[in-house]
């Protein structure tokens, strides 16, 4: 549609060069115009003398003069011809020029695929086919009148939210949990977009929002991450880091995982499985690390020229106040590293750090 | 008259109201053109107290002080110096603490000046040119940047 | 469908434009009728054309289309209609493309309205109309194209600068543009001319309506402009010398000089080098306003957004056009034959001097406005030259203009008689004497506004005396005076209001020195005395607009304890902007005006405002209507026209008379 309107307009723009070169040329008016124009001076200059404002002998000068300029006119008329030659090609540059030079503009321009936006249409159209702003902007208008409608708000404020919009996510939320109650997500929800409001600022407010979400649903892992994100903002760092690992050992592969990592590893602690170790209960940490001990164990009684291995499982058994298996594994050290003179140094400089030394 | 003398004429009288015009204006540019300066560069010139200048800067945050009905003191900023304005008068629509301001008058000593007039006729977007320079010279304002202060959302 | 048809419409226009610009001066080279014959068929195609992208342009930001970067950043659904509409110009893109129509508009009224003019100034002058268009075109396509889209598209628009939100944004900026470009059209003549060798004194006459029209609709729109300025800026002044204004002044003081030494050139074949030149220099200024205005150079609220590529290429076409017009003249002039003879004392000689002064006068501005320019350019130095740099060349130059104006219209052609012409002008003199003596009484006050208004008078009463001399010879009938009034040429009567119109605007101006300006906090029930009137507050209260909040003062005037008018004088909050607009409340009372503004809340409640008494001030402006109007008697003049029926009726018939 859009085309056959511009192959339209086209048409008529070559049609408008091709016109005339079609049609008989006119004769050329110069000459009566020239004449039509001394006519018309001679008369003014009678006005002028009737109005006085040409003295009658002047008058006569002008008019000498007026027809001198007729003749000098007549004597300059050009030459004229018309070459059927020349029309041709100004005819058949109009009807390919034109055209390409339009089009190519415009292909580089112009957007022929994208329809009209008029604001009424994109409003009335129906929900299905309605662009996200349009829908928002309707929402937004049934929630100006109906400032109670709590289905309202929760729909429109992740919208918000994906569109960077979080003033007024939180906005929406703070209405919902007015209206409904908080849950947790919708606590946690309210308190993410006021986070986000202040530029990724826990605020004391946002805090209080993610407390209480946590008051509904204490491992609700966002709340957890906000409430620490919150403590690492406000300087304790030592709380923060220790929330932080505690939520990488419960999923270490849950989708916010990297972001919290992220955190972690800004905080300077390890975010890999000893850390997620270190955040475990006592009970059950204690055999995780039993478990891993065994396993380097048993990879260094295959493998002994591993001197950090063997430094390491040192130093494991002695954590796990197993000292006779540190010593057993210093001896065993001793052995695979024999002739390493620099690790066994290093092997006894460990053994008199721990203790467990001669 | 002849041909020639007509001519001799015409050009005579076209250079005399020439001569008359650009006289008129090097007379003109003697007395009455007004200098513009920012804060820093008007600490640096000192031109003599008395001299009608323009100045332009930025409104100091919280210095603005009425006294009485129409008296009204601020002090317009580069950051780097200040200078104090004195003014009676209404002050513009978009005159704010933090905004651009070009205030023209005249110095009555060192960093004091007196206006008789204030300019801040555009919109909140706009930083009158002559300010932007100034403040460009001294590293505190960057066309990509947001301008210091700007409420803008 | 409706915006891409706009968009590819102006496209095509430039397709179009450049066979407009090619063909026919190809056929003139050839002296071929049929390819200089297609000139005038594309001019009227191609106003089609951009008239269909500016009607799109204008659906779109009527109906809302938030697919149109324009659209969005300077529109909002909640604006009114009217300025929905005006708002299509009340940015860059969209005034270029306006600036674009009235260009093609011109040219397809050359087209269609000069039928009688020698086909190959025609094609000339149609060909050069397109390279200016085709040169815009291309300007706004590859620098501001209005319609460049988003997607998707928002929902809300970012509102128009609210100083823009007033009915003199959908007057102003049009009349000035037929103005400022109606220009063009006289250059193109001009370079028309030069290309074909053909100037003389018939070129004159076709080419004086279109400079009559030109000069007509930049009067109104320089007055518009400032009217605006005065009611919407909030302290009553309308004239600040501001380098966009004297961008206006400047193409308007030469079409002024263009308009007269046309006449000479018309009716006495003389003048032809000076008057071409004019003809360029018109359109130069116009085009160097628009660099000014337009590249950032200079900063107002008329810059818009400005961005150094658009200056660049503003530039480059200023330079092609005004170093490609010198080029053509300073080839042709020298071929140009020396015209009729006239004596220095003479009509011919006045309107030498009248060009003289105009020029110099434009000079002065000029330099005023450029000089701070390009100190800074060279020395980095900054000055402002404002108001008395003004006063003190523009005036003294301009002076002699007023005084000689009367005293030049009684000159004969080629010979005049200046004593007797100073006679016939004793009588207005004396009504200048009489009307100061009157005035100086009344108001006492400043010696210039006394002076100023003598001249006026004496302007007003001048300019009529040359028609009324023809009218009342002796003791005559009414019906004789009143059949001779009618059957005197109507340029006559237009020479007559329009000088006339000068006089009334002076007289204006000269009585603002009578002023009364009361600057104070304003509470209501608070009185105020300006001049003869009384001013009263009411009350103060806030009221919602439609896109803004307004604090209202509603104000009473009062004569002699009557309430002679009621004043809304406000302040607009626009949330979008976070933008304040100062709305004066203005009332005529007689020829003068009360003025109240409001320019600023206090703490305690009471508004800070200004209550003004301006006598005569409305003067200013109606003169400008009757300089206008005097434009118009004259270009309805039917002897001015070389019309297509007298052709057809034979060359030998007598012009109507």
């Amino acid at each position: 549609m859009v085309w056959v309107l511009f192959a339209f307009l086209t048409g008529v723009a070559v049609l408008a060069v091709l016109w005339p070169l079609i049609r008989a040329p006119r004769a050329s008016v110069r000459e009566a115009s020239d004449k039509a124009f001394y006519q018309i001076a001679v008369s003014g200059i009678d006005r002028d003398v009737e109005r006085g404002l040409i003295t009658p002998d002047d008058a006569a000068a002008a008019r000498v003069e007026a027809a001198r300029r007729l003749i000098a006119s007549a004597h300059e008329a050009t030459s004229r011809s018309i070459s059927p030659t020349r029309l041709r090609v100004t005819a058949l540059a109009a009807i390919v020029l034109i055209p390409a030079l339009s089009l190519g503009l415009y292909y580089y321009l112009g957007n022929p695929d994208y329809p009209d936006q008029p604001l009424e249409a994109r409003l009335k159209a129906p929900p299905g086919q309605m662009d996200v702003n349009a829908a928002l902007a309707k929402i937004e208008k049934h929630l100006a009148d109906n400032p109670d409608d709590a289905r309202g708000w929760e729909i429109v404020a992740p919208v918000y939210m994906k569109m960077g919009r979080a003033q007024d996510a939180a906005e929406a939320w703070r209405n919902v949990i007015r209206l409904e109650g908080p849950t947790a997500e919708r606590a946690s929800a309210f308190g993410q977009a006021l986070t986000f409001a202040a530029n990724g600022t826990v605020t004391p407010q946002a805090r209080a929002a993610f407390e209480a979400a946590l008051k509904e649903e204490p491992d609700n892992a966002q709340a957890r991450f906000f409430v620490a994100l919150a403590d690492e903002q406000t300087g304790d760092k030592a709380s923060a880091l220790d929330a932080y690992q505690k939520l990488l050992v419960e999923g270490p592969d849950a989708p916010w995982a990297p972001v919290v990592r992220e955190r972690v590893e800004k905080l300077g602690g390890a975010s890999g499985p000893a850390a997620a170790i270190a955040a475990m209960p006592a009970e059950q940490r204690e055999q995780a690390i039993r478990g891993m001990v065994a396993g380097l164990a048993a990879r260094l009684e295959q493998n002994g020229g591993d001197l950090e291995g063997w430094l390491r499982l040192v130093r494991s058994y002695t954590m796990l106040r197993e000292t006779d298996r540190a010593r057993a594994a210093l001896a065993d050290a001793k052995k695979a590293l024999v002739g390493n003179a620099q690790a066994v140094e290093q092997l006894d400089a460990l053994a008199r750090e721990l203790g467990i030394g001669g | 008259m002849t041909r020639k003398g007509r001519r001799l004429t015409l050009i005579a009288s076209a250079l005399g109201v020439l001569g008359v015009a650009a006289a008129l204006m090097a007379f003109a540019f003697r007395d009455n053109i007004v200098f513009f300066y920012g804060p820093s560069e008007l600490a640096e010139k000192a031109p003599a107290p008395g001299a009608r200048l323009r100045i332009g800067g930025l409104v100091k945050e919280g210095s603005v002080k009425r006294v009485g009905d129409r008296n009204i003191s601020f002090v317009v900023t580069d950051t780097k110096k200040d200078v104090s304005v004195a003014y009676a008068g209404q002050l513009p629509d978009l005159f704010r603490e933090g905004q651009g301001v070009v205030a023209e008058g005249v110095l009555v000593g060192p960093g004091q000046f007196r206006a008789d007039s204030v300019l801040a006729k555009h919109d909140e977007t706009y930083m009158p040119r002559d300010v932007a320079d100034a403040l460009k010279k001294q590293g505190v304002w960057n066309e990509n940047k947001p301008q210091p202060a700007g409420d803008k959302k | 469908m409706i915006v891409e048809a706009g968009h590819y419409a102006l496209v095509l226009a430039l397709a179009l434009a450049v066979a407009q610009a090619v063909v026919p001066l190809w056929g003139l080279r050839r002296g071929d009728p049929a390819l200089m014959a297609t000139a005038a068929p594309t001019a009227i195609a191609q106003f089609a054309l951009v008239a269909i992208s500016f009607i799109a342009l204008s659906w779109a930001h009527v109906a809302s289309d938030f697919s149109l970067t324009n659209v969005i950043e300077n529109s909002h659904s909640a604006k009114p209609l009217i300025y929905k509409i005006s708002g299509v110009w009340g940015n860059h893109e969209g005034s270029m493309l306006l600036w674009v129509l009235i260009l093609v508009v011109f040219g397809a009224m050359v087209a269609a309205f000069s039928r009688a003019m020698p086909d190959d100034l025609r094609a000339a002058t149609l060909a050069v109309q397109a390279w200016i268009s085709g040169a815009f075109i291309l300007f706004i396509l590859m620098t501001s194209n209005p319609f460049a889209r988003v997607f998707p598209a928002p929902i809300e628009g970012r509102d128009l600068n609210p100083v823009l939100q007033d009915i003199g944004l959908a007057i102003h900026p049009p009349l000035l543009y037929f103005g400022y470009v109606g220009f063009s059209i006289t250059f193109s003549f001009a370079a028309g001319a030069l290309i074909c060798g053909r100037i003389d004194a018939a070129w004159a006459r076709f080419v004086r309506p279109w400079t009559l029209l030109a000069w007509m609709f930049l009067t109104l729109g320089i007055a518009m402009g400032s009217y605006w300025a005065y009611y919407t800026l909030g302290w009553g002044g309308f004239w600040f010398w501001d380098p966009v204004e004297n961008a206006s002044l400047m193409p308007w003081l030469a079409g002024t000089a263009l308009l007269h030494s046309a006449t000479v050139m018309e009716k006495r074949d003389a003048l032809k080098v000076w008057t071409i030149f004019l003809a360029i220099l018109a359109f130069s200024l116009s085009l160097l306003g628009t660099f000014l205005v337009r590249s950032g150079v200079l900063t107002s609220v008329h810059s818009f957004a400005s961005d150094p590529q658009r200056g660049v290429f503003i530039l480059m076409i200023l330079v092609f056009f005004i170093g490609g017009s010198l080029a053509l003249f300073a080839w042709r002039a020298p071929e140009l034959k020396p015209g009729g003879i006239f004596a220095p004392v003479s009509r011919e000689g006045s309107l030498v001097l009248n060009n003289l002064l105009l020029t110099a006068s434009c000079a002065t501005v000029f330099v005023g406005t450029l000089y701070p320019l390009a100190l800074e350019a060279f020395t980095a130095e900054k000055i402002s030259v404002g108001a008395p740099f003004f006063n003190l060349t523009f005036g003294p130059v301009f002076l002699p203009i007023l005084l000689l104006m009367p005293a030049a219209q009684l000159l004969a052609w080629k010979r005049g008689d200046l004593l007797g012409a100073a006679q016939r002008l004793t009588f207005a003199a004396a009504a200048g004497f009489v009307v100061a003596l009157v005035l100086g009484a009344i108001h006492g006050g400043p010696v210039l506004s006394i002076v100023g208004v003598m001249i006026a008078a004496y302007l007003v009463v001048g300019s009529f005396v040359e028609v009324f001399g023809r009218i009342f010879t002796r003791a005559i009938s009414v019906s004789t005076a009143w059949s001779r009034a009618v059957g005197l040429p109507r340029s006559a009567w237009g020479a007559a209001f329009a000088h006339a119109g000068v006089g009334v605007s002076l007289f204006g101006l000269a009585a603002t020195g009578w002023g009364v300006e009361e600057v104070l906090s304003l509470r209501a029930g608070d009185v105020v005395k300006a001049g003869p009137y009384e001013v009263a507050v009411m009350s103060t209260q806030t009221l919602p607009g439609p896109n803004y909040r307004a604090t209202v003062a509603r104000t009473l005037v009062r004569s002699n304890g009557a309430v002679v008018a009621t004043l809304d004088p406000a302040r607009r909050f626009y949330p979008t902007r976070q933008m304040t607009t100062t709305e004066a409340g203005i009332v005529t009372l007689g020829l003068g005006q009360i003025y109240v503004s409001l320019s600023g809340e206090n703490a305690d409640g009471s508004l800070d405002g200004r209550v003004y008494w301006k006598p005569f001030v409305s003067l200013i402006w109606m003169g400008a209507l009757i300089m206008a109007f005097g434009g118009l008697l004259s270009l309805s003049d039917r002897r001015l026209r070389i019309g297509v029926a007298r052709r057809a009726r034979g060359v030998a018939a007598q012009p109507a008379e």
